[in-house]
């Protein structure tokens, strides 16, 4: 498998970045950043698919680093791994639209790799979903000026009139789902 | 209450019993020192009324050796004798006698002497019961406190372990998978070793030398294993961190309806191998529809905790009993089997964390310890009959559901 999608892995134990990036490097280029700070700065200059981070850090917690996140990097999949101590702080966090899967520590390797490749997948739909919303905007607004100018002359006037209506139709959901996925 | 008397003299004997009788005392008569020392060995009695002069073994006698034992209970021994002096009075007294009654006696006055005896052995008994109570409320008040000290020891120690548990963990798995990869590097290398002409003398000559010592073949049999039962090995200790959590209660997940039956059965189904390995007859009376509101996880731990406790414990063939009840309002879940039981000692510790009699590698020592606690905070109790070689019961009492 080539390594097509980038993981930043935020804890402030070196132990546990080494043995992460031990554990990804083969699926992943793997990012890794010791502190909440460290891990924006890291975000900022690379494109990271994947954040995965502790929740009990020194100075921002994993959550408060997820909010962050969520605001200047929208389309990052957002994981926290934690002791199970941490659970009532992480659900909060899941409850308000911040997560996509929180990760118990200790993890079981196995089901952290395919955490993090369903994680990658789901940046791929999303990001496909999010290039299509774009492209599909442009396209209906080609077709809706093609319904305007061809008139009933090129086509049977029944299906011209479809086409219109169906055009109409799609643009108005094309603008639901516009503002729906990025609220 | 039971009364010995003992008497020499039969018109006596048969005076003093028929009273006794009529005053519904229980009365076992002795005819002289010997018998009435023999019956009392038997059984203490709690009050014994006795002659001073009788052949062989006298009165004076057989109260010494009555106070010498130290049978449970105390004895209110009364003498009768036609000695009236006051030094016959002082001697018995003396002797251990708790009273002292001039023959021949009037009927009434023995009557008040003697309900003035079982007022006295009453009280005494009451005292010791007293006494037992106050033992049990220490000995529990001892347990919790040793549990919660331990409990928050555990908490401690299971968040510090926690960390160094994951990156272990997950370095072994990274080291198997690259392990295998260096394996097969390796034997690519021993392959294409002959058709290496042009590499210095030395490069080749250590090759060879590690081709001829065998260690590459070792390597590639056992580091696997290695590997495996490092995991194993981790995986346990896994499993001990998650139990002292349980234990120490750091955990929360919402409370819920759980239905006993169902939760009773399905975890013997879950046990059916190990019940089926040694054969036992399980013998189960489960009544229906007992709810209580619980967390079902930790409910469940416990049933599953107490009946491996159970199928450890028994002999191949041995039945193993499962009840299910209500009563007022508690469930009662009671699990019997005939297996080895505990002695006493192993029984005051049996909820302490780590104690274990399994083998090495079998037991974590925190069944109990877990399942005590988790009933605890079920607002429940957990108790323990067992005798040596004749098996134990646990009986597990829950509040019940406030709908049930």
């Amino acid at each position: 498998m080539s390594k097509t999608h980038s993981v930043l892995i935020v804890d402030d134990e070196p132990d546990v970045l080494f043995s992460l990036t031990g554990l990804l490097r083969r699926d992943f280029n793997v990012h890794t950043a010791a502190s909440g700070k460290e891990a924006l700065a890291i975000m900022r200059e690379h494109s990271i698919n994947v954040i995965m981070t502790d929740q009990r850090m020194p100075s921002m917690t994993g959550s408060e680093l997820m909010e962050m996140v969520r605001n200047d990097h929208p389309d990052a999949i957002r994981i926290i791994f934690t002791g199970y101590a941490d659970t009532r702080a992480v659900v909060d966090a899941i409850n308000r639209g911040e997560l996509y899967r929180y990760i118990t520590k200790p993890w079981d390797p196995d089901d952290l790799l395919e955490v993090l490749r369903d994680a990658a997948a789901r940046y791929d739909a999303l990001a496909a979903r999010a290039d299509l919303l774009k492209l599909l905007g442009g396209y209906l607004d080609d077709a809706h000026q093609l319904g305007e100018r061809c008139g009933p002359s090129t086509l049977p006037e029944p299906q011209w009139q479809r086409f219109r209506e169906q055009t109409q139709t799609l643009r108005e959901l094309h603008q639901q789902a516009s503002t729906a996925i990025y609220d | 209450m039971r009364v010995l008397v003992a008497e020499d003299s039969k018109v006596t004997r048969c005076l003093l019993v028929s009273q006794l009788r009529e005053w519904d005392y229980t009365v076992v008569e002795a005819r002289d020192g010997e018998e009435a020392w023999k019956q009392f060995q038997e059984q203490a009695f709690s009050l014994v009324l006795t002659d001073w002069i009788m052949p062989g073994m006298d009165g004076l006698e057989l109260i010494r050796r009555i106070r010498e034992t130290d049978s449970e209970g105390y004895s209110y021994l009364i003498l009768l004798t036609a000695k009236s002096e006051k030094e016959d009075l002082v001697k018995a007294m003396d002797c251990g006698a708790d009273d002292f009654l001039v023959k021949p006696c009037d009927p009434e006055e023995l009557r008040v002497r003697l309900r003035e005896g079982k007022r006295i052995i009453q009280l005494e008994q009451k005292l010791a019961e007293q006494n037992r109570r106050l033992r049990e409320t220490q000995a529990a008040l001892v347990e919790s406190e040793k549990l919660a000290s331990l409990g928050q020891l555990a908490a401690g120690m299971a968040h510090e372990i926690n960390n160094p548990i994951a990156f272990v963990t997950n370095n072994l798995a990274v080291l198997r998978r690259d392990l295998g990869d260096m394996l097969k590097r390796m034997e690519t290398y021993e392959r294409a070793r002959p058709y290496i002409r042009d590499a210095p003398t030395e490069l080749t000559d250590q090759l060879d030398q590690w081709a001829e010592d065998g260690e590459s073949d070792w390597l590639r049999q056992h580091l696997p294993q290695l590997m495996q039962s490092s995991s194993d090995g981790l995986t346990r200790v896994r499993d001990i961190i998650s139990n002292l959590r349980d234990f120490a209660r750091l955990d929360r997940a919402p409370d819920d309806s759980l239905d006993l039956q169902t939760a009773i059965e399905s975890t013997l189904l879950v046990l059916k191998h190990a019940i089926e390995e040694k054969n036992l007859h399980i013998d189960s009376a489960l009544d229906s529809q007992i709810a209580i509101h619980c967390r079902p996880d930790k409910i469940h731990q416990v049933i599953y905790s107490v009946l491996l406790n159970a199928i450890q414990a028994s002999d191949s063939g041995d039945p193993l009993r499962v009840c299910l009840s209500k009563k007022d309002s508690e469930a009662v879940i009671e699990v019997r089997d005939q297996g080895c039981g505990m002695d006493p000692q192993t029984q005051s510790r049996m909820f302490e964390p780590f104690f274990t009699t399994k083998p090495v590698g079998t037991g974590t020592g925190l069944g109990l310890a877990v399942s005590y606690a988790v009933v605890r905070d079920h607002k429940g109790t957990l108790e323990v009959d067992s005798e040596l070689d004749r098996g134990t019961t646990v009986r597990i009492r829950l509040p019940l559901a406030p709908d049930n």
